[in-house]
């Protein structure tokens, strides 16, 4: 397999102001345990492996060995995308938690990520929710404004807030309060096949520089070989859409609100902007105009592109460096000619930075997940065993289980992650890690509001969806999406 | 004459209609015991949620707000619904996948089980394999049909490539003017069993001997059907289609997983958008307005649907 070359230029533009803007912007002051204005795949390499932790020494300060106590325990776990190695090391995470603490009853649950909000709505209005929850990160601030969880720092579970990415602990804080810890913090990277590449006349180890060239490509590749060219997904209700459509909106220099500034303030919608609307145009393009996307995209989330992409029916992406270990958990399960043919994609796999706008904007969702402990009155039973609920906090969220419970598909949340001895052997095992570790920097994390679930879960879907069937023209659509963000933020009924 | 006077003279004495009641009541005490827990149970998981979903109609329930949050606002939900396009597009997609569905359901289950009343090799094992999809999870038949139904590798499209008829595959379920019909498509093929057992249940309530005699009488093949099998049915009919009606009008799983509602809200019914209205966009005051609306609908059909089933009762008492 070839690795691909970012060369030194395209890294040293990842350490730009991008970087210290989106993840320095809360704690200019503070001192983290690594050197984010050293951030760069050198950077990481370097200090990987050089110190040891811990897990059960420290968390016993938190929570004693010998805590005799229950809990109760919802996660958005792992699912049908996700590689056969995180699915051990989840396993594996609550099989030493409980020998880690023999007398605390955990009592867990896994739902998937377009599932749980949803279910966990449902349950705090019964009062009937876990004791602690790990949501993703677009759910943490509205149910903090809501009132329904305790604060939680870092500080609460042994750690500093300055061992996790600034940025993701805006995704944590409510008026000034923090309400959890971040468990992960992920951004995708682009996935092309340099085979499909090659058989279109493209350059098979160059990503598409600028959006509009993966408009261009797509075109040419489902032109000359009959195929998709870009994994456009635009289901409504489904996570992948807005962490796929979002860093095109960004990159065009659009937005929902200012969120993509420094410092965002969320006080205008931008949805209806020349810039959103340009972003949008290009979904347009590629899916009406060029027709050189899944038509299934309006009804596909990006588990449905995964078997595409290893078929080699569709030449570009945005995804997980997890997806490369998802290949080959598919190749295995493969047989005969269909065993060589996912061998052949696998050969084939590049992975490179999300292009940029027109301007030379990058983007990437920042995501993630987090951790947090809920208030007693809306918990089964009316109580919350707080040590209980800390001890397992304090395990997810150290530097060995926060790196390796992100193993494949993320990064740790706590940043002391990245120097442990298992980020070394992850550099060395997960190809292409250090493609999306390169994009953390251009990292922007959703609007920090309560309103943003239904803004990029139910809205900036409706907009790609009303724009691509032609149910209205891309300018319609962008500006009802416009007003449906606004009579939102005003209350609507 | 004295019979009549004392005919007159007791009725005075005949407790008022309530009073009679309440000593019917009375009367039957412990059968009324033995069924309370039933009640209670009902009208705690029936009754009290009903009553909170009319009351929290009236509210105001704002996404960025706990529910008890709420503020009354009268029936400004009521009238936010009926003035809003959405609802009346999902309400045509509503009729149109109830009544498409029921009726061709209907049509399709009652033909086939004319077909099977009549006895040849294999009929038992025809049923069996005709009553599967009935019996297959919904949710499992939504996934199938979505492969099936693929606009890109789905194999109806493979097939009709394969067979040179076209040269993309067809757009079914990611295309505004397909997509219902499509899911009515589903929806038909997962519910005609119903409507077949229920039809061949009531075959074979039709007396043979009538059939036999109006056979002797001259009546073709139709004129038996229409003027001996079918009156017998007309009340197991209007049951299958109240049942069918009701049950489409309730359907939830295979729209939400096959398609969420989209593209573009175009195979969102009743069910489906009072579901993301709630839990996706945590709107309950508006989903509980249009959940008022649809159980108005919903106990209309089920009222028809008792006047059916007593309808029949009286008869078999009057014969």
């Amino acid at each position: 397999m070839t690795r691909i070359t970012l060369g030194g230029a395209v890294l040293r533009g990842a350490v730009s102001t991008a970087l210290l803007a989106s993840l320095m912007s809360t704690s200019a002051l503070a001192e983290p345990p690594v050197d984010l204005s050293k951030w760069s795949p050198e950077y990481v390499r370097s200090i990987a492996g050089t110190q040891d932790f811990d897990m059960a020494a420290d968390c016993a300060k938190v929570t004693p060995l010998d805590y005799k106590g229950r809990l109760t325990f919802w996660y958005q776990g792992v699912f049908e995308g996700d590689p056969d190695l995180l699915r051990q090391y989840y396993k594996d995470f609550f099989e030493t938690f409980r020998k880690t603490y023999p007398n605390i009853q955990l009592e867990e649950q896994a739902l998937t990520y377009n599932d749980l909000l949803d279910k966990f709505r449902t349950a705090l209005l019964g009062n009937a929710a876990p004791m602690a929850v790990r949501l993703q990160i677009l759910g943490g601030t509205e149910f903090a404004s809501k009132g329904y969880l305790e604060p939680l720092k870092p500080e609460d579970v042994g750690y500093s807030t300055e061992d996790f990415w600034p940025g993701a602990m805006k995704a944590v804080t409510w008026e000034g309060v923090t309400y959890g810890i971040p468990t992960n913090n992920e951004t995708m990277a682009f996935i092309w096949n340099a085979d499909i590449f090659k058989r279109a006349g493209l350059d098979p180890d160059k990503a598409p520089a600028t959006w509009d060239d993966v408009v261009k490509y797509s075109k040419q590749i489902h032109d000359k070989l009959g195929i998709a060219g870009y994994g456009l997904v635009a289901r409504k209700n489904a996570g992948n859409t807005p962490y796929r459509f979002m860093p095109q909106l960004w990159a065009y220099g659009g937005g929902v609100f200012d969120e993509a500034t420094a410092n965002p303030t969320y006080g205008e919608v931008e949805l209806g902007s020349a810039q959103s609307k340009a972003a949008l145009q290009a979904s347009y393009d590629m899916y009406v105009r060029d027709k050189s996307v899944p038509v299934s995209a309006l009804t596909n989330q990006q588990a449905d592109n995964q078997p595409l992409f290893v078929g080699g029916q569709l030449g570009m992406m945005i995804s997980h460096p997890s997806d490369y270990n998802v290949m080959l958990d598919l190749q295995k399960k493969a047989t005969g000619a269909d065993k060589d043919k996912a061998q052949t994609v696998i050969d084939n796999m590049r992975y490179g930075l999300i292009p940029t706008g027109p301007d030379g904007k990058r983007a990437v969702v920042f995501g993630g997940s987090n951790i947090h402990i809920l208030k007693p009155e809306y918990v089964e039973g009316g109580k919350v065993d707080e040590p209980a609920a800390k001890a397992l906090i304090c395990m997810w969220t150290s530097p060995e289980w926060s790196l390796k419970m992100a193993y494949a598909g993320s990064n740790p949340g706590n940043l002391n992650g990245f120097k442990t001895k298992w980020m070394k052997q992850r550099l060395d095992s997960i190809k292409f890690l250090d493609v999306t570790t390169s994009m953390l920097p251009y990292g922007i994390p959703f609007p920090a509001l309560p309103q943003a679930p239904e803004i990029m879960n139910i809205i900036v879907p409706d907009m790609l969806q009303n724009a691509l069937t032609g149910a209205m023209t891309v300018d319609q659509a962008a500006d009802d999406a416009a007003k449906k963000v606004k009579d939102l933020m005003d209350g609507g009924l | 004459m004295t019979i009549v006077t004392g005919e007159a003279d007791a009725r005075p004495r005949l407790q008022p209609a309530r009073s009679g009641l309440l000593r019917e009541i009375w009367l039957h005490r412990a059968d009324y015991a033995y069924v309370l827990p039933a009640i209670v149970v009902m009208l705690i998981v029936i009754a009290y949620p009903i009553y909170y979903t009319i009351e929290l109609s009236f509210f105001k329930t704002p996404p960025g707000l706990q529910l008890r949050d709420k503020t009354f606002n009268g029936i400004d939900n009521y009238t936010a619904i009926l003035t809003s396009d959405v609802f009346w597009r999902v309400t045509w997609n509503t009729m149109v996948w109830t009544v498409a569905s029921t009726f061709i359901a209907f049509v399709l289950g009652f033909a086939t089980a004319l077909a099977l009343h009549r006895d040849f090799i294999g009929r038992g094992i025809l049923r069996a394999v005709l009553i599967i999809p009935w019996v297959i999870s919904a949710v499992a038949a939504s996934y199938i049909w979505k492969w099936i139904y693929h606009s890109d590798f789905g194999i109806i499209g493979a097939v009709l490539v394969g067979l040179g008829l076209t040269d993309r595959p067809p757009n079914f379920i990611d295309s505004v003017g397909t997509v219902l019909p499509s899911l009515i498509v589903v929806n038909i093929w997962r519910e005609f069993p119903f409507a077949m057992i229920m039809m061949m249940a009531g075959l074979q309530t039709v007396p043979d001997q009538l059939l036999r005699a109006a056979t002797v009488d001259g009546a073709n093949a139709w004129q038996r059907f229409w003027h001996v099998t079918f009156p017998h049915l007309r009340n197991v009919s209007t049951v299958t289609i109240l049942l069918l009606a009701v049950a489409n009008f309730n359907s939830f799983i295979i729209p939400w997983i096959m398609t969420g509602g989209g593209p573009s809200n175009a195979s969102h019914i009743w069910i489906t958008h009072i579901y993301e209205l709630a839990f996706g966009r945590q709107r309950w005051g508006v989903a509980s307005a249009y959940s008022v609306l649809l159980f108005v609908i919903l106990m209309t059909l089920g009222y028809f649907y008792v006047r059916a089933l007593s309808g029949d009762e009286r008869k078999e008492g009057g014969a």
